[in-house]
């Protein structure tokens, strides 16, 4: 199967068996890239046996339908940094993508123009997003609770809530713009090569019109830029990198541990509150558990991206190619015609052989 | 985890502690209550809900929360273990309900054949028992070979035994089994009709079902059972040799290494019995709902079972926790649910409170290290 370490990978039975030198070699040449070409061999293999995802459009596609992913995982990527876990994100999720949808939803029908509506909703969802963040950091930073146990109350907490606030259904009724941004694009081009801008241009019923860069995938990779930046560049990321270290050192070293503590967790949750404004705007509406099945993929791409679960690394771009490899895998199953359920299996294999291989890299790369 | 848990905690010294809960809770009734107050708050519930909640305080209502709650306590036990030893089991609510559609899929096929039913049962219940080892032989061997984090091996685990179980039953629930196994899982020892007879196992033959609602069910079968899974778990964990060494490597793995303790053995049979414990919950679903079922994303049952025994006094840094105590964790977390809908609150009250109990366990664990 695809989905195993491909052979080149190395291995510890290279060793075993003889085969020492062209291990290290591959090792030398792929190092800590491995599961970049694991990406290619993935993506090469699904182009080669599932239909029609050989073409641009299912890469677009990939990203749209991965954006709250992607912005889960890097959530999730500066609590693992930290030496933590979150698990309330996917919760965070649904109660920001229902606080998103009531928000806009009362304004619009107040009378508000469907512009400002959407816009003072989404800059509510994301102050009530960064509560839960914050009760998470005073538990872990302040009060000592375990991430596991503090953050696991929280997905609780924001799960009762959410079924409080909607009764049990979905949130909806957002005005058209929201479907608008949620699904639109940046870039149309009609027929006989007239190109707009943001609006999609009148075609007749039947015409077929080229849709380029979806907008929420636009949003989701300047956010996630910019905490790549500030992760790999900032004073505030070098902070992360040394409480998940060494938590000892950090604090000798006069690091405001539990200060860093706090805002990282209040990112994480942030970060999830932006994928649950996603979710509102691409799916016109909110429920509790729209990010239930998320929290899996997105531990998984952080893992998979080559992050320690104890702390002290990992890296956005990795992260991403983690994200991706699990983003390929769901469409390019889908369109071979696999039922879904494989995806699980696959995702959980690769999880584990991601971490076993990880180890081997790194103790024979350095 | 380990080592994140064991930095958050570093502000929490014993001397702390102590200074902090002075000496009402260092001594005598105070300490058995802090020790203890899982099974107060548990106590103070009961009698809440029998205030508030018409028919809370009932024998059937009583006999239907520990009936329903067989396989919540057959997962907290199998977590308890795990957690002692300073690890995690995430996939045992979907290694549950895999056990649950392989027992109803090996049960479809030689019941079709036309064997007797008796047989097709113990053939569907053994089997997946059986299969329910391998999970959690893959999980010991991928954490001890590999050093893999069991947070880790055990989500990967997660995703692998959801997918099979959805792969075999194509996301339907499996029917068409014997119509015996239901009455199995949900009969009764006593049959009463007061002032009239008493019936062991089954109703007498031939009573009207006109009046089957005057006829009192006592003891439902689920409840011995459970009772001796149970009472065999904490005895093997607080009597035998397999549980001093569980203590020792969750207390210190070093430790446990330099006394000679086979560390990576015993974590496997651990990772196993848990894995094993999860697939008799599996079996016994079968059993109760006469059908195989799969396990849905929402149920949450290992994180319910973490909860639990975390709520019960366990401590996710290993090397604390008993059985007794897990269960008092999930009958706190039952008789919350089933008293708040029985008073009227909507049910949803129940995921807050839930969370905010889970706080309470861990701070009162921090504040005083020195009661377990």
């Amino acid at each position: 199967m695809d989905t195993l370490p491909d052979p080149e990978t190395p291995s510890p039975l290279d060793r075993a068996h003889g085969l020492g030198s062209l291990g290290s070699r591959l090792r030398a040449l792929l190092g800590g890239r491995w599961i970049l070409a694991f990406l290619v061999l993935e993506t090469l293999y699904f182009c080669f046996t599932a239909q029609g995802f050989a073409n641009p459009s299912s890469a677009q596609m990939l990203l749209f339908y991965g954006v709250e992913v992607f912005l889960l995982a890097v959530a999730e990527l500066f609590v693992i940094i930290t030496g933590g876990i979150d698990l309330s994100v996917g919760y965070v999720l649904g109660f920001a993508s229902i606080i998103a949808t009531k928000v806009i939803d009362g304004l619009a029908n107040a009378g508000a123009p469907p512009l400002a509506a959407v816009l003072i909703g989404a800059a509510a969802t994301l102050l009530v997003g960064v509560l839960p963040g914050l009760v998470n950091g005073w538990l872990v930073a302040y009060l000592g609770v375990p991430p596991f146990i503090a953050t696991f109350s929280m997905l609780g907490v924001c799960h009762g809530i959410s079924e409080l606030v909607i009764r049990g259904i979905y949130a909806m009724g957002l005005p058209a713009l929201a479907a608008d941004l949620g699904s639109g694009h940046l870039l149309y081009i009609a027929p006989g090569g007239v190109i707009s801008f943001f609006v999609r241009p009148e075609v007749e019923r039947g015409v077929a019109v080229v849709e380029l860069v979806p907008l929420v995938v636009v949003l989701a990779a300047v956010v996630i830029g910019i905490l790549a930046f500030v992760l790999a560049r900032t004073r505030f990321g070098r902070h992360v990198y040394a409480i998940g270290g060494n938590r000892d050192a950090a604090i000798r070293a006069g690091i405001p541990v539990k200060r860093r503590l706090l805002e990282v967790y209040a990112l994480s949750s942030v970060l999830a509150s932006l994928a649950g404004l996603v979710y509102a705007l691409k799916y016109v509406s909110g429920k509790a558990d729209a990010g239930a099945s998320n929290l899996l993929d997105a531990i998984a791409a952080v893992m998979i991206g080559g992050a320690s679960m104890f702390g002290g690394s990992g890296t956005v771009g990795r992260t991403m190619v983690g994200c991706l490899v699990i983003a390929v895998l769901d469409l390019g199953l889908r369109m071979s015609g696999t039922p879904t359920f494989d995806k699980y299996i696959l995702v959980g294999a690769i999880l584990v052989c991601a971490v076993v291989v990880e180890r081997y890299v790194e103790v024979d790369g350095k | 985890m380990n080592a994140a848990d064991a930095g958050a905690g570093a502000e929490f010294s014993p001397q702390a502690g102590r200074a902090r809960a002075g000496t009402f809770f260092t001594s005598g009734p105070g300490r058995a209550l802090a020790r203890n107050w899982a099974a107060c708050f548990l106590v103070v519930l009961l009698v809440v809900f029998s205030l508030t909640g018409t028919n809370f305080l009932s024998v059937v209502n009583f006999q239907n929360v520990v009936h329903l709650q067989t396989l919540p306590l057959l997962l907290a036990a199998a977590q308890t273990f795990v957690i002692i030893t300073g690890g995690i089991d995430l996939s045992i609510g979907f290694v549950a309900g895999l056990a649950s559609v392989v027992a109803a899929k090996l049960m479809q096929l030689p019941l079709s054949a036309g064997w007797p039913v008796g047989e097709v049962i113990v053939f569907g219940a053994a089997g997946a028992l059986l299969l329910s080892l391998v999970p959690g032989l893959v999980n010991g061997l991928v954490i001890t070979r590999f050093k893999v984090p069991p947070f880790i091996a055990t989500l990967g685990m997660w995703g692998i035994a959801n997918g099979v179980a959805l792969k075999l039953c194509q996301g339907f629930p499996v029917a068409g089994l014997p119509d015996a196994l239901p009455r199995i899982g949900n009969g009764y020892l006593l049959y009463v009709l007061p002032g009239s007879f008493v019936s062991f196992f089954d109703k007498p033959a031939g009573f009207p079902d006109a009046r089957v609602r005057e006829l009192w069910r006592l003891v439902p079968f689920s409840l011995p059972f459970i009772l001796v899974v149970l009472g065999v778990l904490a005895f093997v964990l607080r009597r035998g040799r397999f549980g001093r060494h569980t203590y020792a490597i969750g207390g210190s793995m070093d430790a446990a290494v330099r006394a000679g303790i086979d560390v990576d053995r015993h974590l496997v049979r651990i990772y196993v019995l848990s894995s094993a414990l999860a697939g008799l919950a599996g079996v016994f679903n079968v059993f109760q709902t006469g059908i195989g079922n799969y396990t849905t994303f929402s149920s949450m049952y290992e994180l319910f079972a973490i909860a639990a025994v975390v709520i019960g006094g366990a401590s996710l840094s290993g090397g604390k926790g008993r059985i007794q105590g897990s269960v008092v964790g999930v009958l706190v977390l039952a008789f919350m649910e089933n008293g708040l809908a029985i008073s009227g609150v909507e049910p949803f009250y129940r995921y807050i409170a839930v969370g905010v109990l889970l706080v309470i366990a861990v701070v009162i664990d921090k504040l005083f290290p020195d009661l377990f």
